[in-house]
């Protein structure tokens, strides 16, 4: 290992930071849970579904019927241990898997900052957030640790970073810059706001939303970096979420952010409020006393390095997968989710699917028989949902007594104001078709270009 | 909060050079002229015209019950056949009271269900409110009691002046149309009532206001209603083409389903463009909120309301060159049917998927075309 890796893997922080991650986390994924369970989600979406639609490679993830309330239970249970630093590994295990389990199971759920709270959980599955203001360290002194690794701290920084600045260049595009689109199709459509509606009735302010909404995703983070701009940097961060948490259906993201983006704090910040919340809960205080410091064996080091070292290559390649990809990007979604390609389209369709058979069976299939009006949606504007969804009416008609089926769907798609048209080749029997990482020929072309990212 | 509008007047002030005074820019936009536009200009409207064909419809059939023969019942015939005209007029606006009573499911469900209807003459306390009872009153159902029960007005009237059950018989047609008009009083006094200022006041677009249901309403009534109901399903274009012209629209009738389908397609355009039921005036609408929100087709720069404007006088074409009778329609030119079919899904899918992205709404009525 090169010796300036040697050194920087040796720096350390304060340990606060990432105690303070922990709860914040734990806390935030606990209130989600709640929320997404008091507004009867679970049922909708994970158990009133009589189809599902996993992700390319995790087939084997099944939905629980009834058991998905424990698999919630577990996943809210978990947050809380995480939270307390309570049997902090095994909850924070927990915690990953249990969560994504649940963002696995359907696709129409995908949502960008489900996949980055996964990823934050995956991280803090290796890293020492336990050492301080938890009780397990409370439990055990001996694992107390007023000090934790450098690194430890910068790859959460890291993970944040590489979310604002890739959904930054996703939004270097001709539509988003030139066009002010989508937000000039969404704007309107919230005009009625006290005070600020009117605004939304001009294309400047989807223009000025646009340009800022890009600028800020591709320097926020340097931002934070600099001490000197840091508190500038944050309030810009409260202010841009909580604005688009007003105007967009986002559920929990905006918080997620706000409350992720305190890792840029100093050690002394996080230091400070751990002393505060003691004393407000009359916590012991003795916690940030230790000057002992937290250090992985040298074999973990070596591993931890090779391991997040691939994590952090995959994390930056992975979302340039479309590149390898022909068509348009927003078009065919070959390589569209997890690239941080957030709020970029607005994107609407219609799919009617025919199955017929060579001995004249024949069928226009009746998606709501198949389909929640979530899944449907989802399914019209996305091929590879379609292509599954071929599959299942395929192995439904093929129970039905229909000779080795074929399925066919008339699609329409209109994405970003263009006018709609055909998505999918009408003449494509999709039964044939089978997912891949390959290119899928059956798209039709968008005929127009949209530039850049 | 504070914060957030000060950021966001200073984001636009900074650039307050080139910002360009409140002018009627918007006005297009203000969804709230338009909801206001919809309320008293056509939907009430629409409703209080409809009252006065279904108040001479009542004062018809009390004739009728009162001294069943043919005279009356040909002037029944013309007032059922007028107020059946006229509700394709009011059936699209599926929102608010007329959504929440389900007044379209009461008053035209087709085919009607002969053997219900038949049982519900026999039992007076049948309950006319439940869901099963949909396609046993309503239009449909005056339409086989007052055209299908006999071959000749002169057997229609024996039906209902038969010596044991004329009386049960003439009661069911008193009982349907006075079902029909304490719905339409109760979907009226709401319009009248606090509804009103709901509807115009609560402007956002999302699931549940007023616009979001209204739009969701206005293309299911296309898409289902009108499209399968009184095309898709009679000519077999949908339902793996099985051809059913038993289920075409006034059945019993006969003659008048390709006026009624005329009726509905043009209320629907009218109320696209916005067209006042008192004074044919066009105002705030589907066609001014779209063209204030740019909404075209970027490669030929067309407006999606020419557009879709245009595939509605290409549906209208379509169906104008039928003949007056839907069912002799489909046994003789099918043909012809399933052609109205798949230029009225063309424009399905405009409204569905563009006007609808246009306007940043969401489609959340689950369509179930087929059975």
């Amino acid at each position: 290992m090169p010796a300036f890796i040697d050194i920087y893997l040796k720096e350390k922080t304060a340990a606060a930071s990432l105690a303070v991650l922990r709860i914040l986390v734990g806390v935030m994924l606990f209130a989600s849970i709640v929320r997404f369970w008091s507004k009867g989600w679970i049922d909708e979406l994970y158990i009133k579904p009589r189809y599902f639609f996993p992700f390319y490679g995790f087939e084997w993830v099944k939905p629980l019927g009834g058991y998905t309330y424990l698999l919630f239970a577990v996943c809210a249970v978990s947050a809380v241990f995480v939270a307390l630093g309570l049997f902090y590994r095994s909850s924070v295990t927990t915690l990953f898997l249990s969560f994504t389990y649940i963002e696995l199971i359907d696709k129409s759920t995908y949502l960008n900052h489900y996949y980055f709270v996964s990823l934050i959980c995956l991280l803090l599955v290796f890293l020492p957030a336990y050492v301080c203001f938890s009780v397990d360290a409370y439990r055990n002194p001996e694992i107390q640790a007023g000090l934790v690794p450098k690194w430890c701290v910068d790859v959460v920084k890291l993970l944040v970073f590489i979310l604002y600045f890739y959904a930054g260049l996703a939004k270097l595009n001709s539509d988003w810059l030139l066009q002010a689109l989508p937000l000039k199709i969404w704007l309107p459509a919230r005009n009625d706001m006290p005070v600020i509606g009117f605004l939304f009735n001009y294309d400047l302010t989807a223009y000025l939303f646009s340009w800022f909404g890009c600028i800020y995703d591709l320097t926020i983070v340097f931002l934070l970096l600099n001490r000197r701009t840091r508190l500038f940097a944050y309030l810009t961060v409260v202010v841009f979420h909580a604005i688009t948490a007003i105007l967009f259906p986002i559920g929990m993201f905006p918080y997620v952010m706000i409350v992720t983006a305190l890792i840029f704090f100093s050690p002394e910040f996080h230091q400070r409020v751990i002393a505060k919340v003691s004393a407000l809960f009359k916590l012991p205080q003795n916690f940030l006393a230790s000057k002992k410091s937290y250090t992985f064996s040298a074999n973990a080091n070596k591993w931890l390095f090779i391991g997040f070292s691939v994590f952090f290559v995959f994390q930056l390649t992975f979302p340039f997968r479309c590149l390898l990809y022909p068509g348009e990007l927003f078009w065919t979604e070959q390589g569209y989710r997890f690239s941080w390609r957030v709020m970029l389209m607005e994107k609407a369709g219609n799919a009617q699917f025919l199955v017929k058979d060579d001995r004249g069976k024949q069928v226009t299939v009746d998606n709501t028989e198949f389909l929640t009006t979530l899944q449907e949606k989802m399914m019209a504007t996305q091929p590879d949902m379609i292509l599954q969804y071929a599959h299942i009416l395929k192995d439904f008609y093929s129970k039905k007594g229909y000779e080795s089926p074929q399925v066919f769907v008339d699609s329409y798609v209109a994405l970003n104001g263009r006018l709609g048209k055909p998505m999918i080749n009408p003449e494509t029997d999709l039964a044939k078709e089978t997912e891949s990482f390959r290119a899928k020929p059956w798209i039709l072309p968008l005929n127009d270009e949209i530039k850049g990212f | 909060m504070i914060l957030i509008v000060g950021l966001v007047t200073y984001g636009c002030s900074g650039s307050g050079t080139d910002t360009p005074s409140p002018e009627p820019v918007d006005q297009g936009k203000d969804r709230k002229a338009i909801l206001t536009h919809w309320a008293d200009n056509i939907i009430i409207p629409s409703y209080s015209s409809f009252k006065l064909k279904l108040d001479a419809l009542t004062a018809k059939s009390d004739a009728f019950a009162a001294k069943p023969e043919t005279a009356s019942l040909v002037e029944l015939r013309k007032a059922w056949i007028e107020a059946y005209n006229e509700w394709q007029k009011a059936e699209l606006f599926d929102v608010g009271p007329g959504a929440k009573r389900a007044i379209r499911s009461y008053y035209n469900i087709y085919p009607t269900h002969v053997q219900g209807i038949l049982a519900n003459i026999e039992n007076p306390s049948s309950s006319l409110e439940t869901t099963v009872s949909f396609d046993r009153q309503g239009f449909p159902a005056l339409d086989y009691l007052i055209n299908g029960v006999g071959t000749t007005d002169a057997a229609i009237v024996a039906f209902y002046t038969a010596p044991d059950a004329g009386a049960k018989r003439i009661a069911y047609i008193k009982r349907v149309t006075e079902h029909m008009q304490s719905l339409l009083t109760a979907v009226i006094t709401d319009w009248n009532g606090a509804y009103h200022n709901e509807f115009i006041t609560k402007t956002g677009t999302d699931i549940g206001s007023p616009m979001g249901e209204l739009v969701n309403g206005y293309v299911l009534h296309y898409e289902r209603y009108i499209r399968s109901g009184k095309f898709g399903i009679p000519s077999g274009a949908m339902l793996n083409g099985v051809v059913a012209a038993d289920k075409v629209e006034a059945f019993y009738q006969k003659d008048i389903s390709k006026r009624l389908a005329q009726t509905a397609h043009q209320a629907v355009e009218d109320f696209f463009n916005g067209k006042s039921v008192k004074t044919d005036a066009e105002g705030p609408s589907f066609k001014s909120y779209l063209n204030a929100l740019g909404a075209k087709d970027s490669a030929t720069g067309q407006s999606l309301s020419k557009i879709i404007n245009a595939q509605f006088a290409a549906s209208k074409a379509k169906i104008d060159a039928l003949g007056p009778d839907l069912h002799q329609q489909v046994i003789e030119n099918n043909q012809a049917m399933k052609d109205v079919y798949t230029v009225l899904q063309k424009a399905v899918r405009m409204l569905k998927v563009d006007m609808t992205s246009a306007m940043s709404i969401t489609i959340t009525y689950t369509d179930n075309d087929g059975d």
